[in-house]
């Protein structure tokens, strides 16, 4: 169960003659419980691509991937319920204006419910609630989704989302355009969930801190190919990062200056702020 | 809908990309005009037959343009049996007494059926279709048995089947013709050239760069409201509302609430890319400079033959 | 006179609720400033008076002595470039190639000018493999840069960027961050929405917005000075400085503590 990707590239035709290959040939699996992936690459490496593949928007032009059980190829199979693949692998995409289109915040957040199945009354219900997840307050629900600021109409695209309960989260730059506190409580909203359900979660992200603070697993691609499938321990010692265009979270970098100042004894590798306290008083206490 | 090809550019190579767009658009009409001249079937063929050599010269895949057109075939089919339903000049070819009787209504609910068992075929659906019409044609034409409910004469008249023949090819050439333009030219070289063509036309008071300026806006909000459907048919699809999933109801309260987002969103795009516009000091009818240079090269002087000559040829057919 | 003069501004989208509320801001030529602020806060709304979009309920904006009123825009513009939060609603062209122009095209800059223009800074913002993509074609950082190009191109005295370096990469947004570090050392007015304390650092000044109103104002070293200004505004202040501020026995981190707040200012 969960979602395997076998072997899989993706083409997207360029112009009659020619196509541009974003994902290729990428082996990958990811199990429907209690997995935490950031998905990571410079700007056009293929993490939107391969992410839209996750709840079938996109169909492999080559090999395959199985989503809870059904395999997806490059063909449209009609006795593949893709609305219940949707309602196994919820996408909240990269762009909220690419999701938002119902009139008020409240139906676009109840456009998910509705389809599953939720009466009316309880999608309304889950909508007051979801609002407030996403830290909006009620008032929001009202208003039209297009005359929000940008950090808003994020917030909006992800409650959608999370309205109808899906079980595998996939956010495409869930924290990009949130405020810093913002993005800390959204970040704290998915480990809660998690927490909770035990839903595997996969984040894509430019956000080197976030990877290294919450992540269990990192995926990389480069130029379509998955370079790197590993914890985020192994990935930020290794030297070759630059190269990818990615680069060390904060807490190694701010450590690493430390240490290189004042010649200390001291462990750089440490994910969050009180740990990386922890560190510099063991190491001057050295 | 990813497929709607129809007044889309789409980058490619080949010389249709190298020709000046105002060699295009004279070109496109004065070939019309030429297709218009011919009077017969074999001339269109022949004129059909050139054309697709030249796709083929220009490397353009006929393929993907046929895919593109697949909207436009409804209208061709509709053109077709107009044509063979009232013309009515020339000899007889067939004169058919159709008859709606019970057992001729039984015989097209057995043959629907199994034409929707056979449709999982994918590869030979339109042979079936035919196959389809065929068999309900003659349920109608020989099986006049039990109840009539009514009955009436289906006559097919030779012209009509000529002139079906004919127009659909003409039509079929023509659509070819503006899809080759539309395709091969940017819409900022379009409007660019009809601006420059229609320069002279300022003598009887005609702004022509207004006039550019709308069609440009024109075509440059078709793909903007194309590509807003998509977006939406994306983002409701990934929200447990596939299209391409339902029954035919489901459709069609799909498409309902499709349309009116999508009408919404793309008048609050093109407001927000009239403010992009404007805070790039886009003023309309100010002077500007442009990019992209339009220049008569080698080509469109083989163009011009070709057209020419072409034209030539339909008058000279035609006075013959 | 400042470069950039707000006064008294308010602002209203609907005419009930104000979204900017008592607006005054000045911004010398050549200065660079961080605007921050929770979501909502009215950092996309100011930057869209500064160019003639919206229009103030109240009080006045003016650029280079000119306040802006529908007859002055069109002048004040061709001295603001701006990018906009959503890179998609800024795609004018067909291509990658005709959007960079857009501008250029309208300011009236020669072809070969242009032409140079366009190598130079789609190099600049690593597109230049993709000048003869379409928009819909693009991934979102990409669009993100062609839409900087097209700005960059336009060489402006005052450039906006609301928070357009999203979704950059680290590595490409350490690339462009150089870049507006270099054109403001040519005198370049720089205006720098953004949630990124680490990117807003790299600004002499920030201006921090809450609910409509200016909150806090200042050089960005009296400002860190003051955490309770960040925890107000749902800010969070710089990685070393929280550290350097927790690190509290002075005695034995007194030299850690200096090398901290040194880094977070030598940037
Ligand atoms: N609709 C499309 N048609 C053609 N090419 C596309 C299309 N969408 C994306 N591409 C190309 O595919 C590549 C991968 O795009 P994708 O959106 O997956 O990148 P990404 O890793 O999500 O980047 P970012 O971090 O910028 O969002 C890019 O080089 C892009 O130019
Ligand atoms: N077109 C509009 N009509 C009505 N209200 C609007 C409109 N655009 C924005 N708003 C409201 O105005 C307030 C300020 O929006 P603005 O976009 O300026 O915020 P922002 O500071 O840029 O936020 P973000 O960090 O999320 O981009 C928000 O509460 C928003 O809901
Ligand atoms: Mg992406
Ligand atoms: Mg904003």
């Amino acid at each position: 169960m969960g979602i395997h990707f076998r072997e899989v590239s993706f083409h997207y035709p360029q112009n009659q003659l020619t196509f541009y290959q974003a994902i290729a040939d990428i082996t990958l699996q990811i199990a429907k419980q209690d997995e935490f992936i950031c998905l990571i690459g410079r700007t056009g490496s293929g993490k939107s691509t391969l992410a839209q593949h996750m709840n079938a928007l996109l169909l492999p032009t080559e090999g395959s991937v199985e989503i809870f059980g059904s395999l997806i190829t490059n063909k449209r199979d009609k006795k593949i319920n893709y609305n219940l693949l949707r309602k196994h692998v919820g996408l909240v995409f990269q762009f909220p204006e690419y999701q938002l289109f119902e009139e008020t915040v409240e139906k676009d957040i109840m456009f998910g419910p509705l389809n599953f199945h939720v009466p009316p009354e309880q999608a309304k219900q889950i909508a007051s609630e979801t609002i407030k997840l996403v830290g909006l307050d009620e008032t929001y629900l009202k208003r039209n989704p297009f005359n929000l600021s940008g950090g808003e109409k994020k917030r909006v695209s992800i409650a959608g989302i999370l309205a109808f309960d899906p079980d595998i989260l996939v956010l495409d730059e869930p924290t990009s355009g949130l405020d810093p506190q913002g993005k800390i409580q959204m970040m704290e909203l998915f480990k809660a969930i998690q927490a909770k359900t035990g839903k595997s979660i996969i984040i894509i992200t430019h956000d080197m801190d976030l990877v290294y603070e919450h992540a269990s697993r990192v995926i990389v691609l480069h130029d379509g190919s998955l370079i790197y499938d590993e914890s985020p321990e192994v990935l930020f010692r290794r030297g070759d990062l630059e190269q990818f265009h990615l680069q060390y979270p904060n807490t190694i970098k701010v450590l690493s200056a430390l240490r290189d100042r004042f010649g200390l004894d001291l462990d750089i590798y440490q994910k969050n702020l009180p740990d990386a306290l922890l560190a510099i008083k063991k190491a001057v206490a050295r | 809908m990813k497929n709607i090809v129809l007044g889309q550019y789409l980058p490619g190579q080949g010389f249709f990309y190298r020709m000046d767009p105002r060699t295009k658009i004279i070109g496109v009409i004065a070939l019309m005009v030429a297709i218009f001249l011919l009077e017969t079937i074999p001339q269109l063929l022949i004129a059909l037959a050139i054309g697709v050599v030249c796709m083929l010269l220009g490397r353009l895949s006929i393929k993907r343009i046929a895919k593109g057109m697949r909207p436009l075939f409804i209208l061709l089919i509709f053109t077709f049996f107009f044509q063979i339903l009232f013309n009515k000049e020339g000899s007889i070819l067939l004169q058919e007494t159709l008859t709606i009787s019970l057992a001729s209504i039984g015989a097209i609910i057995a043959l629907t059926i199994l034409w929707r068992l056979l449709a999982k075929l994918r590869r030979f659906r339109f042979l079936l279709l035919l196959g389809y019409l065929a068999g309900v044609y003659f349920s109608l034409a020989y099986l006049a048995y039990g109840y009539t409910f009514a009955s009436f004469v289906f006559t097919v008249y030779e012209r009509g089947v000529e002139m079906s023949v004919f127009v659909v090819i003409r039509l079929l050439v023509i659509i070819t013709l503006s899809t080759i333009l539309t395709l091969t030219t940017k819409p900022t070289d379009l409007t660019q050239g009809l601006e420059s063509l229609m320069r002279p036309l300022k003598v009887i008071g005609i702004r022509s760069d207004e006039f550019a300026l709308i069609i440009s806006i024109s075509l440059r909000y078709i793909p903007t409201i194309l590509d807003e459907a998509n977006k939406i048919m994306a983002a409701q699809a990934s929200r447990g509302a596939d299209f391409l999933q339902g029954r035919l109801k489901d459709k069609i309260r799909q498409i309902i609430s499709l349309l009116v987002p999508m009408f919404i969103i793309a008048f609050k795009r093109s407001e927000d890319l009239a403010d992009a516009m404007e805070t790039r000091n886009f003023i309309p009818g100010m002077k500007r400079t442009r990019i992209s240079e339009l220049a008569f090269g080698k080509t469109d002087i083989l163009a011009t033959l070709f057209i020419v000559s072409s034209l030539a040829a339909s008058i000279v057919l035609r006075v013959l | 006179m400042s470069h950039i003069d707000i006064r008294d501004m308010s602002f209203t989208y609907t005419g009930k609720r104000m979204i900017l509320k008592d607006i005054n801001l000045q911004i010398e030529q050549g200065e660079w400033v961080a605007i921050l602020g929770h979501n909502g806060s009215g950092k996309s709304t100011l930057a869209k008076t500064l160019v003639g979009l919206l229009e103030p309920a109240q009080g006045t904006v003016a650029i280079a002595g000119t306040i802006i009123t529908p007859e002055t825009t069109p002048a004040i513009r061709k001295q603001i470039g701006i990018v906009f939060q959503n890179p998609d609603n800024q795609f004018v062209g067909v291509t990658v190639r005709d959007d960079i122009a857009f501008g250029m095209e309208n300011l009236c800059v020669s072809r070969e000018e242009m032409l140079e223009r366009i190598a130079f800074f789609a190099k600049k913002v690593g597109m230049e493999k993709y000048l003869d993509k379409e928009p819909a074609s693009l991934s979102g950082g990409q669009k993100q840069r062609v839409a900087i190009a097209g700005i960059l191109a336009m060489q402006t005295g005052i450039m906006i960027f609301d928070e357009a370096t999203s979704m950059l990469d680290p590595y490409a947004r350490e690339d462009l961050m150089k870049y507006i570090r270099q054109l403001h050392q040519e005198g370049l007015t720089i205006i720098m929405i953004t949630h990124e304390i680490e990117e807003a650092l790299l600004a002499d000044r920030l201006v921090i917005m809450k609910e409509g109103k200016i909150f806090a104002d200042g050089r960005k070293e009296e400002l860190l000075k003051q955490p309770e200004v960040f925890a107000q505004s749902a800010l969070v202040m710089p990685l070393a400085l929280q550290m350097a501020m927790q690190l509290d026995d002075e005695a034995t981190f007194g030299e850690v503590k200096a090398f901290l707040w040194e880094s977070t200012f030598a940037k």
